[in-house]
């Protein structure tokens, strides 16, 4: 039999490399065609939705945790940290309210929308409640929690920048002091 | 139920656009904060997590707003192909903005050690230089307290008026100073360059020996009186303290000389113990002569009385009468001796006593035999005030005494007289005969003292000498001489030519 493995490793293709390159095939080979790939298990379409969704739920988590952090450690006597505090809290906001959409017209498809033209919008609900159609016209608004999120982020971040430029600034003040 | 799209379209557009723009000026800012301090491990956190918000904004937007322009320029189609990638990619940039978010908590335990940590070091830098500072200032002060305690002993050293001495453990002089070449009469180079042993400098073997053994029996001597040997081989008596030092390490074993020069103290107390005993002896012959010259007086006055008569024993009473004569003049220069008598002072010139004497004894047949030399000032006369006879009979006392000690032919007598400083003035009876035996140094002025055969001498010439010198103000001792013979030196106060009235001038 011919020893195949010992042509790799006298090429230098070997071990973990040859991993990395399977694995890597097999996803560029995904990206660029995809196909029903009868070998391995089959995912179905609700699948982009619900990965979807997780990403929602660990953005929301990380938020969460970092309201706990900075609430636990007290950083949010600073102006600049309650401000990105205050981000996350809106960011939370945000995913809850983003998630709670994707879940009413992709997931459970209780809530239908179909653009009548260029100005005009349908939202329907299957089980005919109104309230689930305003309930879902403001979550459409959502960019209203995302961009003041953002903004605080910002915000936060200029504020900290400030503080420290003061520190800095009489940490140079010491030092000639002291010289 | 029908909604109008405006408010949705502009809040997603609008909303999406403020998104990129704020993630991007956050990012810049997170960046200025990484910048400000590139150790801080939270900025880099903060860093990271603006660049999760921007590609999660940018994406998200972007992919908005595609969606907004393909369905409002009528090709939805083209965006049911898209959406999934967008979709995905905005998915993607949330798990990676909530992965990030969840690495704060150890981000932050690291930035805390890390702060701590530098915290300590600038602690521990302020201390160190703190310590640096005052290792500095320690360094300074004790270099400079250093130098003063050197030149202080440098200085002692130098300055000292008795000898210092430091040799090696095989006693080679390695220091002297100046005090110790006056002392030894050696130059520095000879004693330290060419490394001179402390035996050479010791006038007696056996004393140094001695010295030797108590320094290495008990590691020092205190005050041992013993000779030096001046580099002219002149002795000269003195006081040797020493030590032993074993240097700042305890490994170099040194030896420590103060050598202190007691010549002229003994000197000085020699003649002061002479001068008493002089005294004591002048006081018993006044005495003793006060009580004789009475009876003498008296004896002479009868026998010359007799000698007027004729009593046929004039033979007899001449005999008697020269007899008394010779104790009467015994009297008369025990009297001398012992200051009872009373002469009259005057200002004499010392140039025409010496010149009068040395005229006198040349023409006497003892003294043909010596060669005479006298050297005298130049400069002018030499006053003092004093007795001329009894100079007089000073000088030919000495003289006779020099003829005395010189037994050959050839031999010479130097009579001189030298200005001591502006107050004396020296004169000195020198000869080169067999000199003074050591043992009548002491004696030598002592009444009735003589060494001379019976009949010779009465023992009284120098004492007689000495009691008008002590008269006169003045002080006359004897010597040895080096090259041999016997030396007398008189000193004599000056008389300060300016207080002499021009009459007695």
């Amino acid at each position: 039999m011919t020893d195949f493995s010992h042509r790799f490793r006298l090429s230098g293709f070997c071990g973990k490399k040859r991993v990395w390159a399977a694995v890597w095939a097999v996803l560029l080979l995904e990206l660029a065609g995809p196909a029903q790939a009868l070998a391995i298990q089959l995912h179905q379409g609700k699948e982009g939705i619900i990965v979807h969704q997780v990403g929602h739920l660990i953005f929301l988590l990380s938020m969460v945790v970092l309201v706990f952090i900075i609430t636990g450690r007290q950083l949010n006597r600073e102006y600049g940290w309650k401000m990105i505090l205050l981000s996350a809290v809106l960011f939370s906001l945000w995913h809850v309210a983003t998630i709670t959409a994707h879940f009413f017209d992709n997931q459970i498809q209780v809530v239908t929308v179909e653009n009548l033209s260029l100005w005009q919008v349908k939202i329907s609900s299957t089980s005919g409640s109104r309230l689930m159609v305003y309930f879902y016209h403001g979550l459409k608004l959502d960019h209203l929690l995302c961009v003041p999120a953002i903004f605080c982020f910002y915000r936060g971040l200029a504020s900290l920048v400030a503080a420290q430029r003061q520190t800095c600034q009489k940490q140079n003040d010491d030092r000639e002091a002291e010289a | 139920m029908i909604f109008s799209s405006l408010p949705i379209l502009f809040v997603d557009m609008a909303g999406s656009v403020a998104m990129v723009i704020i993630s991007l000026l956050a990012l810049n800012k997170a960046r200025q904060l990484r910048e400000l301090d590139t150790d801080n491990a939270i900025f880099l956190y903060l860093l990271w997590i603006s660049m999760g918000f921007t590609i999660f904004a940018v994406s998200r937007s972007c992919s908005h707003i595609l969606k907004q322009f393909l369905i409002l320029t009528a090709n939805p189609d083209i965006w049911h192909v898209i959406s999934p990638y967008t979709g995905a990619v905005n998915t993607v940039s949330f798990m990676l903005v909530g992965l990030i978010t969840l690495f704060f908590n150890q981000s932050w335990k690291i930035n805390e050690k890390i702060l701590t940590s530098r915290r300590r070091m600038e602690l521990t830098h302020t201390k160190l230089r703190g310590l640096n500072q005052t290792l500095e200032q320690k360094v300074v002060e004790r270099t400079e307290m250093l130098t003063s305690s050197e030149h202080r002993a440098r200085r002692i050293f130098e300055q000292s008026l008795d000898t210092i001495i430091m040799t090696d453990d095989k006693f080679w002089i390695s220091e002297i100073n100046q005090a110790g070449l006056t002392l030894t009469g050696h130059l520095k180079q000879d004693v330290v360059d060419r490394k001179m042993a402390m035996a050479e400098v010791m006038a007696h073997d056996k004393e140094w020996q001695r010295i030797q053994d108590l320094l290495h029996t008990h590691e020092f001597v205190l005050n041992e009186e013993t000779d030096f040997l001046r580099q002219d081989k002149s002795q000269v008596r003195v006081l040797i303290t020493a030590g032993v030092d074993y240097g700042a390490f305890g490994c170099r074993k040194t030896y420590h000389f103060i050598i202190k020069d007691i010549n002229e103290k003994k000197q000085m107390e020699q003649q002061i113990a002479q001068a008493d005993k002089l005294a004591a002896l002048g006081e018993l012959s006044a005495g003793v002569a006060h009580e004789i010259n009475n009876p003498l007086g008296i004896i002479l006055g009868y026998t010359q009385l007799m000698l007027k008569e004729k009593t046929g024993v004039e033979q007899d009473l001449k005999t008697i009468e020269k007899h008394v004569k010779n104790c009467k003049e015994v009297v008369s220069d025990l009297l001398s001796f012992s200051r009872k008598g009373s002469k009259e002072m005057g200002l004499l010139d010392l140039h025409k006593v010496v010149d009068g004497v040395v005229k006198f004894l040349k023409n006497h047949s003892d003294f043909r035999k010596a060669d005479i030399r006298v050297r005298l000032p130049d400069k002018g006369p030499v006053t003092v005030r004093g007795n001329a006879q009894e100079l007089t009979q000073v000088m030919i006392n000495l003289m006779i005494n020099a003829c005395h000690a010189i037994e050959d032919h050839g031999s010479t007598i130097e009579v001189g007289i030298v200005r001591s400083g502006r107050n004396q003035v020296n004169m000195s009876v020198k000869d080169n005969g067999i000199g003074i035996p050591q043992k009548h140094l002491s004696r030598i002025f002592d009444p009735f003292f003589t060494t001379k055969p019976v009949g010779r001498g009465t023992g009284l010439g120098l004492s007689v000498g000495y009691g008008i010198i002590r008269r006169h103000g003045g002080t006359i001792t004897a010597r040895n001489r080096k090259g041999g013979g016997a030396a007398f030196d008189i000193c004599l106060p000056l008389e300060d030519q300016r207080h002499i009235p021009e009459k007695e001038a």
